[in-house]
C-alpha cells in the first residue's frame, strides 16, 4: 500500500474555507423563506396524568397560527423501539416533556403564547432510580409496554419497567470462578451527561402544496429521519426530504430522529410555510438525549498469575423516560462486556430500564465509557490485589489476533499490546515521581476497545459523477458534524480515481439527492461509507476503461490509466485523456460509445450475525478499534484538585485516511473523555435537571487541556478502505478509567464513579483516613 | 414597547444606518438584521463564546449586548476578517493546524483569537488559554487551536 | 428562556438617570449587562425600562486622587485587571477583577455590577472587604456613602433604595503597605463560579480577611483577624481554623456545606502564608 497518493496525507479538510470564513451554512443560517416559528410547552412534572390542557388564551394570542397538543397528534415514532410520541399523549414521563407546541409568526409570539397555555397535571409517583425502577413494585411508567412495535432483538418485559434485557452466557461461569484463585466484587456507577454540542438542536420543515414534506435538520442522519418519519405519519419515502446542513457538533444526540417529525401536522395546516424550532441550551439540555447513568455490579476471578478466568457484569441503565434508541446502548454494553480483554467465561445481564429522568441515549462511546469503566477499573484492583503491575495484567489478558469477545466474535487485525505499551512507555511507566509543595503524584493506564453498534443490515451508498472535464462530484448520505467525513471521503475517492482531491467536489446530503446511508453514528462512515465511495470509484473506473477501450480500440487489459489519460501499453501514444473520455463519448466518426460516467457502490456488512437471544452469542461487531490512554497527575489531597501532567492517548486507525485529521479527532475524543472524567454530571433532583446550562454544567475549556502526545498505530482492517476503521468515539473511552487509575495510584484509594471533581477526591482520601 | 430605534454605525468596515429593535441583542440584529449568519448562538448567557465579535476592537458576547448600543460604533464580525477574498493569517493558520472540527464555535473563537494577537503579538499556552478559555469547543481542537494562534503570531 | 421586551433609553447626564430610575416603575440602570441580560433571560429580572448609563462620564472615572483610587461604576473589570498601577499597588483586587467570568465577559462587565448583582460568591467583593472600599451612591435624595459591607444586605440584596446607583467605588488611601492575595475554589479552576473565594489582605500592622460564597453575603472572618491581629496568633494554621465561626456556607450544586467549610479553612490559611510569610 505504499504507493497510495491521497490515501494517508494531510491535504486540508474541504469544509475549511467556510468554516473559517463564517460562510459555512448551518440550519439556522439559512433564509428559507415564510417563516413560522415554533415553542414548546414542557412538563412541569417528571411522572403524572395531564388532566386537562386549554389552549384557547394561546389560540388567540396575537400572532399564532396554531396550538397542537399530543391528542391531535399522537403518532408513535422510534429507532429500535416504538414507544415515544411528538408530544405527551394522556401522560409525561419526564420533566420538561414537550405537551404542546405553538407556531406563530414571531418567535416573541410564540414564546408568548406558550405561557398563556394551562395545563394541569394529576403527579404519579415516579422513578428516579433503576436499581428502584426494576424492583416489582415499581410505578410503571410505560403501561402498554408489550404492545409497542420493537425491533426483534430485543427483550423488553412487559408489566415491569425494564425495556430490554441483553444476556451473555460464554464458557461456563461456574467453572470459571472455580479456576480462579482470588475474586473481587465491587459495584460502580456513572452518572448521566450530555453531548452540549455549541449547535442546539434545530428543525424546519415545510409542507409543499403538492404534498411533499421537506425537512432540514441537524440530524445525523437524514435517512433515518426520512425513514421514520415515513412510518410514522404514513408518507411514502419519495415525498419526504430530508436535508441536512452542516452540523455543529452531534457526538449521538442529533442521531435517529428527534425533533423534526414535532412539527409536520402545523406544516400541512400552512402549505408553502416554513415552521422552525430552535432550541434553547436548557432545552437542549432536559429534552434531548443524555448519556444514560449505569449502575453496575462486577465480579472478577483471577488466577494468581493474573489470568482473568471468569467475568459477571450486572448492569443496570437509567434509561430514562423513552427508551427508543436506548435499548440498543443495553445490548452493545452487553455484547462487548468484557471490554478488550479475552475472558473464556462470561455472564452478563444488562437490563435497560424505564425511570423518569431525562431521555437516555447515544452519546460518544455508546455504553463502552460505562461499561468500561468498571472493567479497566477492576483490573486495576485486580493487579493491586495479586500486587502485579496493572499494565501486565492488561497485556496478559488483553485481545490479541484470534481473541474472542464476550459474544463469541473472533476478532482479527487487533494490536492492542502496541497501543498500551505506546502510552506507557510516552508517560514514562513504572518510574514514580514525586510530587512538589505536598502534592502527590500518580500514573494510570487504560485500554479500551469500540465495533460499531449498528443493526447488522446498516447500508452505506455512494454515487460518484464524472463531469465533462474529468473533476467528479461525490454524492453520499453521511452527514458533516466535524468528524471530517467530507475530506476523508474525497481521499478516498480521489484514491481509488487516481483524480485529484480538488477536483473532487462533496457535499452535505439531501435525501432527494444523495444516496442511502444509514447513520452517521458509531464511528462507522470511514469504513462504510469509505467502502461504498470506493466501489463507486471502481465502478466509474471500470466504465472509462471500457470508454477507453472503444475510443482507442484498445483491449482493457491492454490499456493503463494515470488519472490524467488512458493510454496503450503498447504505444503510450495511443490515448485519449479523461476529459475527452468523460465528455465526447464518442469515436471519431462521430458513433457514440457512451452515456456520462456515473459510478455506483454500496455496502452492507457480511461478517454481522444476529445474536442467541440466550446466550448473545454472535458476530454483532463490524470492526473491533482498539486503543489505550495513560495519564500522569497530580493531585493537592488538601483541595482534591487534580492536575494533569501528561496524557497519552493511542487508537489503531487501521489506516489513517488523513493523518492531520485522524490527530485532531483523537485529541478531540481524548478531550471530552477527560471532561467528563473530572468536571461533567447532569445532577437530578426528582427528575428535575438541575444543571441545564453553562454556568453549572461545566465541560474543559483551554485551561484544562494539557498537551496530549498522540498516537495513529496502523494495523490495517482487512476489509476496511485501505485498511481504515473508525476512531470517531473510541479515543473518549479510555480516558476516565486512566485517571482515576492514575488518582488511585496517587492516594491509594479507590474511584468507583467519576467525574473526579475537586470534592469527590477530597471526601475519598478524607474517608479513607 | 419593541419600539425602533434609528443607529448609526460601521460594520466591516462599511458605514450602516438601520434601526434597530429595543430589547433585541446585537447577536439578533447581527444575524437577522444585517444578515451576517457567521456570528453563531450557542448559549444566550454568555458561557460559550460563539458570539463572540468585537465592538470598537474590543470581544464581547454579542448576546449580552443590546443591538441599539451599537450606535456610533465599529464592528467587526467574521465575514469582515478576510479582505477581498484574502484570508487573515489567522484564519489561514486555523486551516493549516486543522483548528477546529465542526466549526461551530470557529468564528467566535477566530474573533476572540484575533484580538489576543492584537493585544499581545506573541502569546503563550497559558496567555491564550487565559484569553480564550471563555470560548468553548466541543469537539475539543484546543490544542490546534493553540498551534494556530502561536504560529499565525510567528508569522 | 424568556424572550425580552422592554423600553431603554441612554442618558446623558447622571442626574437624568437618577429621575428615571426614580421615577418608573421597574427601571434598571445598565451598565455592562452581563449579569442583567442572564438575569432577563432566566427571569430573575423583569424590567420594564432600561437606563444606560455606561456613557456617563462621572461613571466613567477611573483616577487616583487624595481620597484613593476612584472606579466610576461603568468601568469595565479588565480595564481594572489590567490597569498597571492597581496590579502594582492593588493586586488583590486585580486578582478578583481578573476571577471574574472569561476575558470577552470581562470587557462589558463592571466592578459595580459585580456587586450589585450581589451574589455572596462575587469575585471582587471579598477584596473590596479587606480593602475597605466605599461605595459612593448616587440617589434622589442626593450622594451617599456606604461602605461596601454595609452595601450586601442578602443574596442579591444590596442596601440600594428605589432611584439609586452605584457612582463609583473607592479605594481609600493609604493603599495596604503588604501583600494581598485572592484565592478561588472552583469546580473547573478555569471560568467558574467561586465554591469558595477567600481574599487575605497583609496591611503592614493588621491583616484583613474575608471570605466568598460561604454565607449569605461576603463576610469578613473575624475571628481570624482578632486572633492574628490581636491575640498575636502565630500559626496560620490555627488561625485559620477559627473561620468556621464566621461563616454559614451552604450545600449547592457548586459544592457541600462540608467541603466548603473545608476549603475555606484551607483558602484562608494558605492565604496567611503567602501573605503573612508564617
Amino acid at each position: 500500500m505504499s504507493d497510495l497518493k491521497t490515501v494517508g496525507t494531510t491535504v486540508p479538510r474541504k469544509d475549511a474555507m467556510e468554516k473559517v470564513t463564517g460562510a459555512a451554512e448551518f440550519i439556522e443560517d439559512r433564509y428559507m423563506g415564510p417563516m413560522l416559528y415554533a415553542k414548546m410547552k414542557k412538563s412541569t412534572v417528571a411522572h403524572g396524568k395531564i388532566v386537562r390542557i386549554d389552549t384557547d388564551k394561546a389560540e388567540k394570542h396575537p400572532g399564532v397560527k396554531a396550538v397542537l397538543t399530543g391528542k391531535d397528534y399522537p403518532n408513535m415514532i422510534g429507532l429500535y423501539l416504538i414507544d415515544r410520541t411528538f408530544l405527551a399523549v394522556d401522560k409525561v414521563r419526564f420533566w420538561g416533556e414537550p405537551v404542546a407546541v405553538v407556531a406563530a409568526t414571531s418567535e416573541k409570539a410564540a414564546a408568548e403564547a406558550v405561557e398563556l397555555i394551562e395545563v394541569e397535571y394529576e403527579e404519579l409517583p415516579g422513578v428516579f432510580d433503576p436499581r428502584e425502577g426494576i424492583k416489582p413494585d415499581a410505578p410503571i411508567i410505560h403501561e402498554n409496554l408489550g404492545n409497542y412495535e420493537i425491533v426483534p432483538i430485543f427483550y423488553p418485559k412487559p408489566g415491569t419497567n425494564i425495556a430490554n434485557h441483553f444476556k451473555i452466557r460464554k464458557g461456563d461461569i461456574e467453572e470459571g470462578f472455580d479456576q480462579a484463585d482470588h475474586v473481587l466484587e465491587k459495584e460502580y456507577y456513572v452518572p448521566q451527561m450530555q453531548h452540549v454540542p455549541i449547535e442546539t438542536h434545530k428543525a424546519a420543515v415545510q409542507w409543499s402544496p403538492d404534498g411533499k414534506l421537506t425537512v432540514w435538520s441537524t440530524a445525523q442522519s437524514p435517512n433515518v429521519v426520512r425513514q421514520l418519519l415515513a412510518k410514522s405519519l404514513d408518507i411514502p419515502m419519495h415525498k419526504i426530504r430530508v436535508i441536512s446542513s452542516y452540523i455543529g457538533g452531534g457526538f449521538g444526540c442529533k442521531a435517529g430522529a428527534s425533533i423534526e417529525g414535532l412539527l409536520v401536522p402545523i406544516a400541512q395546516k400552512y402549505p408553502g410555510h416554513i415552521i422552525r424550532i430552535v432550541f434553547d441550551r436548557e432545552e437542549d439540555m432536559q429534552g434531548t438525549f443524555t448519556r444514560q447513568a449505569l449502575f453496575s455490579k462486577l465480579r472478577t476471578g483471577f488466577t494468581k498469575d493474573g489470568r482473568i478466568t471468569a467475568l459477571q457484569y450486572e448492569m443496570i441503565w437509567d434509561g430514562g423516560a423513552y427508551t427508543e434508541y436506548g435499548v440498543n446502548i443495553v445490548r452493545a454494553a452487553g455484547y462487548s462486556s468484557t471490554g478488550a480483554y479475552d475472558i473464556p467465561n462470561v455472564k452478563t445481564d444488562s437490563y435497560c430500564v424505564y425511570t423518569n429522568n431525562s431521555i437516555g441515549g447515544p452519546v460518544r462511546g455508546f455504553g463502552m465509557c460505562e461499561m468500561q469503566w468498571g472493567i479497566e477499573r477492576q483490573i486495576e484492583e485486580v493487579a493491586k490485589h495479586l500486587n502485579m503491575d496493572p499494565l501486565e495484567v492488561r497485556l496478559k489478558n488483553g485481545m490479541k489476533r484470534g481473541s474472542t469477545t464476550a459474544s463469541g466474535q473472533v476478532v482479527h487485525d487487533v494490536d492492542y499490546e502496541k497501543c498500551l505499551k505506546l502510552v506507557a512507555d510516552k508517560i514514562g511507566w513504572g518510574k514514580q515521581e514525586s510530587g512538589k509543595d505536598g502534592k502527590l503524584r500518580g500514573k494510570g493506564i487504560a485500554g479500551l476497545v469500540k465495533c460499531p453498534a449498528q443493526p447488522s443490515n446498516a447500508a452505506s451508498s455512494a454515487i460518484i459523477r464524472i463531469n465533462e472535464d474529468g473533476t467528479a462530484h461525490v454524492m453520499v448520505g453521511a452527514t458533516e458534524m466535524g468528524q471530517g467525513m467530507l475530506t476523508a471521503i474525497s481521499q478516498i475517492a480521489s484514491e481509488a480515481l487516481h483524480i485529484p482531491v480538488d477536483k473532487i467536489d462533496i457535499k452535505v446530503p439531501d435525501t432527494d439527492f444523495t444516496p442511502y446511508e444509514w447513520q452517521s453514528v458509531g464511528s462507522r462512515i470511514t469504513y462504510t461509507c469509505g467502502t461504498s465511495v470506493k466501489r463507486a470509484a471502481e465502478d466509474a473506473l471500470g466504465q472509462i476503461y471500457c470508454i477507453a477501450a472503444n475510443l482507442l480500440e484498445v483491449p482493457q487489459e491492454d490499456l493503463s490509466y494515470d488519472g490524467k489519460k488512458v493510454y496503450s501499453n503498447k504505444d503510450p501514444n495511443i490515448k485519449a485523456t479523461i476529459r475527452e473520455i468523460a465528455d465526447s463519448c464518442k469515436k471519431c466518426t462521430g458513433e457514440g460509445i457512451a452515456g456520462p460516467i456515473i459510478g455506483r457502490g454500496s455496502f452492507v456488512p457480511t461478517n454481522m450475525t444476529n445474536l442467541d437471544p440466550e446466550t448473545g452469542q454472535g458476530n454483532p461487531g463490524l470492526f473491533y478499534c482498539f486503543g489505550a490512554t495513560g495519564v500522569e497527575v497530580e493531585i493537592d489531597p488538601e483541595t482534591g484538585v487534580v492536575e494533569i501532567l501528561q496524557l497519552a492517548s493511542s487508537i489503531d486507525a487501521g489506516k489513517a485516511i488523513n493523518p492531520q485529521l485522524a490527530t485532531v479527532q483523537l485529541h478531540g475524543g481524548t478531550i471530552m473523555g477527560l471532561s467528563t472524567a473530572l468536571y461533567e454530571e447532569v445532577r437530578f433532583d426528582k427528575g428535575i435537571m438541575l444543571n441545564r446550562n453553562f454556568t453549572d454544567y461545566k465541560i474543559a475549556t483551554f485551561d484544562n487541556v494539557p498537551h496530549i502526545d498522540s498516537f495513529i498505530v496502523e494495523t490495517p482492517e482487512t476489509n476496511g478502505p485501505y485498511g481504515a476503521r473508525g476512531i470517531g468515539e473510541q479515543p473518549m473511552i479510555g480516558v476516565a478509567p486512566a485517571i482515576a487509575n492514575a488518582v488511585s495510584d496517587a492516594l491509594g484509594v479507590e474511584f468507583n464513579s467519576f467525574p473526579l471533581t475537586p470534592e469527590k477526591v477530597w471526601r475519598a482520601l478524607k474517608d479513607k483516613k | 414597547m419593541s419600539d425602533k430605534i434609528k443607529i448609526k454605525f460601521t460594520v466591516n468596515g462599511d458605514s450602516e444606518e438601520r434601526e434597530a429593535v429595543v430589547g433585541e441583542t446585537l447577536l439578533k440584529f447581527i444575524r437577522d438584521e444585517l444578515n451576517l449568519t457567521g456570528t453563531k448562538s450557542g448559549c444566550e448567557i454568555g458561557e460559550c463564546g460563539a458570539c463572540t465579535v468585537l465592538l470598537d476592537g474590543k470581544p464581547v458576547n454579542s448576546c449580552l449586548v443590546l443591538a441599539v448600543e451599537l450606535d456610533g460604533k465599529e464592528l467587526l464580525t467574521i465575514e469582515g476578517l478576510s479582505k477581498n477574498g484574502e484570508l487573515d493569517r489567522l484564519q489561514q493558520a486555523f486551516i493549516d493546524h486543522a483548528a477546529f472540527q465542526c466549526g461551530y464555535c470557529t468564528p467566535g473563537m477566530i474573533m476572540a483569537a484575533r484580538s489576543l494577537l492584537e493585544r499581545n503579538p506573541n502569546p503563550n499556552d497559558s496567555e491564550i488559554n487565559k484569553a480564550l478559555s471563555g470560548n468553548l469547543c466541543r469537539c475539543g481542537a484546543y490544542q490546534e487551536i493553540r498551534d494556530a494562534v502561536k504560529d499565525s503570531a510567528s508569522k | 428562556m424568556k424572550m425580552l421586551s422592554y423600553d431603554y433609553v441612554k442618558c446623558t447626564g447622571l442626574s437624568e438617570a437618577v429621575d428615571i430610575l426614580a421615577k418608573e416603575e421597574q427601571a434598571y440602570p445598565y451598565a455592562g449587562g452581563t449579569d442583567l441580560m442572564v438575569g432577563m433571560r432566566g427571569g430573575k429580572f423583569a424590567p420594564k425600562k432600561l437606563v444606560d448609563v455606561k456613557d456617563l462620564p462621572e461613571l466613567n472615572v477611573f483616577e487616583e486622587n487624595d481620597q484613593g483610587i476612584i472606579i466610576g461604576a461603568a468601568i469595565t473589570l479588565n480595564q481594572i485587571a489590567c490597569d498597571d498601577s492597581i496590579v502594582k499597588n492593588i493586586p488583590i483586587l486585580a486578582e478578583g477583577s481578573h476571577s471574574v467570568g472569561g476575558y470577552t465577559i470581562r470587557n462589558r462587565a463592571t466592578l459595580a455590577g459585580n456587586i450589585c448583582n450581589a451574589s455572596p460568591a462575587a469575585d471582587t467583593a471579598a477584596p473590596l472587604y479587606t480593602l475597605e472600599a466605599l461605595i459612593n451612591i448616587a440617589g434622589p435624595d442626593g450622594n451617599r456613602s456606604l461602605p461596601v459591607e454595609e452595601f450586601f444586605t442578602g443574596p442579591g440584596q444590596t442596601a440600594l433604595k428605589k432611584g439609586e446607583l452605584v457612582q463609583s467605588i473607592v479605594i481609600p488611601r493609604p493603599f495596604p503597605a503588604g501583600k494581598g492575595v485572592y484565592s478561588k475554589a472552583s469546580r473547573t479552576g478555569s471560568v467558574d463560579l467561586a465554591t469558595v473565594g477567600v481574599a487575605v489582605q497583609n496591611w503592614g500592622e493588621h491583616v484583613k480577611i474575608a471570605v466568598g460564597a460561604v454565607a449569605a453575603t461576603p463576610v469578613r472572618a473575624l475571628s481570624v483577624e482578632k486572633a492574628i491581629n490581636e491575640k498575636g496568633e502565630k500559626s496560620s494554621a490555627e488561625a485559620a481554623k477559627l473561620v468556621h465561626n464566621d461563616i454559614a456556607p451552604i450545600t449547592d450544586i457548586r459544592g457541600s456545606r462540608e467541603y466548603r467549610y473545608h476549603m475555606v479553612e484551607v483558602l484562608v490559611r494558605r492565604g496567611l502564608e503567602q501573605t503573612m510569610g508564617v
